[in-house]
């Protein structure tokens, strides 16, 4: 899978090459709008992560430039920009999602993910880790082909977990993914313990190797490792 | 006062002044012209019976009269060189007016003998000069009023037409449609002047309002970009596998911090947003259904500190608001409600056709009223958990849409009430 990320901030740029190719994507990047026509007019990409206040242009050109050029990449629009306006103008010129910074490089992942499974047309559009597999859209979950029995925020915990498999997941991350932005100001998360708790006893039940692990002190990890 | 009623005053008095001192200075002019041409007729009338009692007196006889206007008789007294012209003391009465008389008296003497001469001329024309004056000057007074009070009025309406038209824009003037105010050319110096300032007045208000827009805009986005950068190195080191537990602390120390810092600017710009006026109700909104859709947010807390919930809304509260700052209100009230409960704790939601009310149970002391909606004006020792905006938030979204926020504490519950505003 490859990904186009435009963004002018070197540092945010550089994170995210870094987390997305530990994840598997082939990542090439673009500091400024012209350099991001050209790349875009000369290859193919899966997914396009663009920022909209950029060197010589908006993003939300990068957006229109995308639609023009027919390209079947998947575009994530990120913004300091945390207007109602903004958002609508990006989704209505085309792009599929729409995260305001900062995010958490778990988040982004998450959600070009998310984007690439909507978009693949060849019929494969589950995930999967060794004996466990997702299918998104009945979210539903298999281990050993058994189907399990998961509450929404247990299915969405795991779906979130696969996708950023090996990564130390935080607290507040896992917060703001699972119950939104509220929760993560309320800077309480005993609760993500619970659910936690109970997903990884449902996958042990069905058979499932241990790979739910607590990080001591910081947040949990899915691995095989 | 109006305008209109000032000039009318000032004009008037200006008037009565006017016409007090001609109307004193005609009348000392006429009254003396009276008096000259009463004491020429007394004159004559004297130098004719002088006349008359010479020729009586070649007769040789004394000659004697008395009546009302003349007395004419001998007398012991010396003669005066010249007669003596006074005002009378005895007055006529004429038609239920005194009438006073001026008279003329002189000793004179015809053929050796001493005449005493009284002549008395009737004031009679004077008074009723008097009574024409007053009439008159009333008269005039009455029509220069209306004359004025016309004149004022159409002045009023015809000269400031201009003036009113601009005042109307003004008062009708909205932040966000300012750009297309325009004040016209009249034909008047003077409102040209004022409508080329209040042109340019406008200009500068909605550029201003505009820099300011796009300065708020802006100092979120060249805030986060640096925190986002933070937060996603802070990311890459915690997946570091190498890293002691005091490290790995320090990291998620540093990310809470990072969060609060990014929290506390999208607030203070959500602040400054509304106080801008950037969000315009689009239509009613129902606080009922918005806290439903926050309360099942809201659900693991509220699980988690095992807080009761009593709700009430058989009457909803509906306003026009803007769905985002309705969203903003009620979170911030239920977030609190929860945030500063207690294990156990209760929280009491009501709604009514004319109010909203948000009750908790809580250890914390009844918040002073200075510090209530302040910015940072939280002291307790829960507030690292808080940004410090959240009732300043909720303040100011009540402020800016006319609503009234009512706090009260007692008997461990808090509460807070929002209704319309009276106006």
């Amino acid at each position: 899978m490859k990904l186009l990320i435009i963004e002018d901030e070197q540092a945010l740029r550089e994170s995210m090459v870094k987390y997305l190719s530990y994840q598997g994507y082939v990542c090439e990047t673009a500091a400024d709008f012209l350099s991001a026509r050209d790349k875009l007019s000369l290859f193919n990409y899966d997914c396009v992560i663009v920022d909209i206040g950029l060197p010589g242009g908006s993003g939300l050109d990068i957006v229109s430039e995308v639609k023009y050029l027919e390209s079947k990449a998947g575009i994530i629009i990120i913004s300091a920009r945390n207007t109602l306006d903004d958002k609508l103008k990006g989704l209505e010129l085309g792009s599929d999602d729409y995260l305001t910074k900062p995010f958490h490089l778990s988040e982004l992942n998450a959600r070009i993910q998310a984007i690439l499974r909507r978009r693949s047309f060849d019929g494969n559009k589950t995930i999967g880790f060794h004996e466990i597999k997702l299918y998104p859209d009945q979210r539903k979950a298999t281990v050993n082909e058994k189907s399990i029995d998961l509450t929404d925020k247990e299915y969405n915990l795991l779906e979130y977990f696969i996708s950023n498999k090996g990564r130390v997941l935080t607290k507040p991350a896992i917060a703001e993914h699972n119950w939104g932005d509220e929760y993560a100001q309320a800077g309480e998360y005993d609760f993500i313990y619970t659910h936690i708790k109970n997903l990884r006893k449902k996958l042990l039940d069905a058979g499932s190797g241990d790979y739910l692990k607590t990080v001591y002190g910081s947040g949990y990890r899915f691995t095989d490792l | 006062m109006k305008l209109l009623a000032k000039t009318t005053v000032y004009f008037l008095s200006a008037m009565i002044a006017l016409l007090a001192v001609t109307g004193f200075y005609l009348y000392r002019q006429f009254s003396r012209e009276i008096k000259n041409r009463s004491d020429a007729e007394l004159l004559t009338a004297e130098s004719q019976w002088i006349n008359y009692l010479q020729s009586q007196a070649d007769i040789g006889t004394t000659f004697i009269m008395r009546s009302k206007e003349l007395s004419v008789f001998p007398t012991d007294a010396p003669p005066q060189p010249y007669p003596v012209i006074s005002d009378a003391e005895d007055y006529t009465i004429i038609s239920g007016t005194k009438i006073p008389y001026r008279q003329l008296t002189h000793v004179v003497p015809v053929n050796g003998i001493n005449y005493q001469l009284v002549i008395k001329n009737s004031q009679e024309q004077k008074v009723a000069l008097m009574k024409n004056f007053t009439k008159v000057v009333l008269f005039v007074f009455a029509g220069l009023c209306l004359a004025t009070l016309l004149f004022n009025w159409i002045m009023s309406r015809r000269l400031w037409r201009p003036f009113h038209q601009s005042l109307q824009k003004i008062k009708a003037a909205d932040l966000q449609q300012m750009k297309d105010m325009r004040f016209d050319k009249t034909g008047t110096y003077e409102f040209n002047q004022l409508n080329e300032s209040l042109d340019a007045m406008s200009r500068k208000i909605y550029s201003d309002y505009i820099s300011m827009k796009e300065f708020t805009e802006n100092a979120a986005h060249e805030m986060q970009t640096p925190i986002a950068v933070v937060q996603s190195k802070l990311e890459l080191l915690l997946q570091d596998g190498n890293l002691h537990d005091e490290q790995v602390q320090s990291l998620l120390q540093a990310e809470d911090a990072l969060n609060r810092l990014s929290r506390l600017n999208q607030g203070l710009l959500l602040l400054a947003k509304i106080e801008n006026n950037q969000f315009q109700a689009e239509g009613e909104v129902s606080f009922a259904a918005i806290t439903s859709k926050y309360l099942s947010q809201f659900s693991e807390l509220i699980h988690q500190k095992q807080l009761q919930v009593e709700t009430e809304f058989t009457n909803d509260f509906k306003i026009p608001l803007h769905s985002f700052l309705a969203d903003s209100m009620i979170s911030n009230l239920l977030g609190n409600a929860i945030k500063y409960n207690y294990e156990g704790g209760k929280i009491t939601i009501a709604t009514t056709a004319h109010s909203y009310e948000v009750g908790n149970t809580s250890r914390q002391k009844a918040i002073p009223p200075d510090k209530l909606y302040k910015r940072f004006g939280n002291s307790s020792e829960l507030a690292v958990k808080s940004n410090g905006l959240g009732l300043a938030i909720v303040k100011k979204i009540a402020d800016t849409n006319n609503l009234a926020i009512i706090y009260e504490a007692g008997n461990n519950m808090h509460s807070f009430t929002i209704t319309r505003k009276k106006v």
